[in-house]
């Protein structure tokens, strides 16, 4: 193993955290002596499409940072599949958000399927901040045998400014952290993907008005909530696109100004008045 | 089974096989877009419009709408409107841009034009920093804001106070062109002068409204601290319509 260039392939949302991680695993690897490349991937958004990271290590020099198919790949977002199906190989070990992709949404033959639900584990034990840093770890621990510890000296040194003005953030990731030091993690059997994107459109309806909310649409901005002059709009358990709540609106207290529309930058609320 | 309706809060104008957009989480933008989409259909000018996009998070808005749409250099798309309108006078042609480049890089082409008196609508979306590059200082930025390239908030003495690009542009317009301030705190007035820019340009003159908008990826604020700096904004940068000869306030 040790003589070939192994290759680690990264992908998921822009604002994930994905650059972080890659950034934290070269520094990492590095330390160990090896030849190492990384060089990022994506667009010119800021937020919200897909992010990439081509890492390598060897013992001999790299010629070249980018490659065709991976050893190991990591998925952290759905909508980051199609941007990476194309480096999976029968060989590739992939490594996948249990918690938001179904499984029969990766294309991979062999049984190299490997699931952690981590959305969920963030969502429900610690800040949703720390989703990176829990893939980072079960991964460095389960496929590189790389120390715990030394990782985390390593992610200090990266992190350190950032945690450095919140000393909350820095527990939490600690404590997220270590929770997967030992992680088991799934394989063919999986766990639901509860935090996927919810489906369809949700229909809210009395009878003077009806309320249309749409979570393909959705981005979890709040600005509905904000502009909503009688509360009735509050984030509710259903997903949107990009994981987060999409509101929920109380259509007995809604007087269907329609302010939510107005205002909504994605088109994803809307309120009307049913005329008799 | 009937398929659901996702069209149902989207105006008929925007391209619903391109949504969710590219742009971040609350984009003020967007809401722009969404609201010209709106007054497009509601004038009946889908079928006559030209939409020219900028760089910078502007073209973004590139398969936005179902509308005939090209694509400028950074700065250019007021010469390229006036340029089309020049061959094509029967369109309705909109130039959409930036602060950074309506009022950096592509000032001169926009005073030219207004100078000239161009029947275009020029749409500037002023949201105080250079958003797609990673929030640098802008010339709108305002005194003492912290940017990425202004740490410690910008210092007018330094690198000047708060660019009014509309009161500028009012000094050598024509008296008809029709110059304006609007806001996304106020969407029913942005659809008001939006309607009134393409009416001043379908009487052949130049018209511009300036949206101020929120940057909440690069402000680094939640919804409600984005309008709570779009009011700081709106008391740097008057909302409404610039009267001619008015002097730009400090």
């Amino acid at each position: 193993m040790k003589n070939q260039v192994n290759k680690i392939l990264i992908a998921g949302e822009g604002g994930q955290g994905i650059q972080t991680i890659a950034k934290i695993l070269t520094l990492a690897l590095e330390k160990t002596g090896l030849y190492i490349s990384y060089i990022p991937q994506f667009g010119p958004e800021q937020r919200g499409t897909p992010s990439v990271a081509f890492i390598q290590y060897s013992e001999k020099p790299i010629n070249y940072p980018r490659f065709n198919q991976a050893d190991f790949l990591i998925i952290l977002r759905k909508r980051a599949i199609p941007i990476v199906s194309k480096y999976i190989s029968r060989s590739t070990e992939v490594i996948f958000d249990s918690s938001t992709i179904p499984r029969t949404s990766i294309q991979q033959t062999t049984n190299k399927t490997w699931g952690i639900p981590a959305t969920k584990l963030t969502e429900e034990h610690f800040d949703s901040k720390s989703l990176n840093l829990i893939v980072l770890s079960a991964f460095a621990n389960q496929f590189l045998q790389y120390s715990h510890n030394a990782l985390w000296e390593v992610v200090l040194s990266v992190l350190g400014s950032k945690f450095a003005n919140n000393s909350q953030l820095k527990l939490k990731s600690k404590e997220a952290f270590d929770s997967v030091e030992h992680f088991n993690f799934e394989n063919k059997k999986y766990s639901r993907p509860e935090y996927d994107v919810t489906s369809g459109i949700i229909l809210k309806k009395n009878q003077t008005r009806r309320a249309v909310v749409i979570p393909k649409f959705c981005k979890g901005c709040s600005i509905c909530i904000e502009k909503c002059p009688v509360r009735a709009i509050s984030f509710g358990k259903n997903l949107g696109v990009y994981g987060t709540p999409v509101p929920d609106v109380d259509i007995n207290k809604c007087i269907a100004c329609g302010n939510c529309f107005k205002f909504c930058p994605d088109n994803a609320i809307k309120v009307e008045k049913l005329s008799n | 089974m009937k398929s659901p309706d996702y069209n149902f809060a989207m105006p008929d104008l925007l391209n619903i096989k391109t949504k969710p957009s590219m742009f971040c989480p609350g984009c003020g933008e967007s809401i722009i877009l969404k609201h010209l989409g709106i007054v497009l259909k509601d004038n009946h000018l889908q079928n006559k419009t030209t939409f020219i996009i900028d760089i910078g998070c502007a073209l973004l808005s590139w398969n936005y709408f179902n509308l005939d749409t090209l694509q400028s250099h950074h700065g250019r798309s007021v010469p390229v409107a006036v340029g089309y309108k020049t061959i094509r006078e029967n369109r309705n042609v909109i130039a959409f841009m930036g602060d950074g480049g309506a009022y950096a890089i592509g000032l001169q082409s926009l005073l030219h034009a207004a100078f000239r008196n161009n029947p275009i609508t020029v749409i500037i979306v002023n949201n105080t920093d250079y958003a797609m590059t990673g929030g640098q200082m802008a010339p709108t930025t305002l005194s003492n804001e912290i940017t990425t390239t202004s740490v410690s908030g910008k210092d007018p003495k330094e690198v000047g106070p708060a660019f009014h690009g509309p009161e500028l542009v009012r000094q050598i317009a024509d008296k008809n062109a029709f110059i304006a301030r609007a806001s996304i705190s106020n969407p029913a007035l942005l659809d008001t002068m939006l309607k009134k820019a393409f009416k001043t340009q379908s009487e052949n003159n130049f018209s511009m409204v300036e949206v101020l908008s929120i940057c909440p990826t690069n402000w680094k604020t939640n919804a409600a601290e984005s309008f709570d700096f779009l009011a700081k904004m709106e008391k740097v940068y008057p909302v409404g319509e610039i009267i001619q000869n008015e002097k730009p306030s400090k």
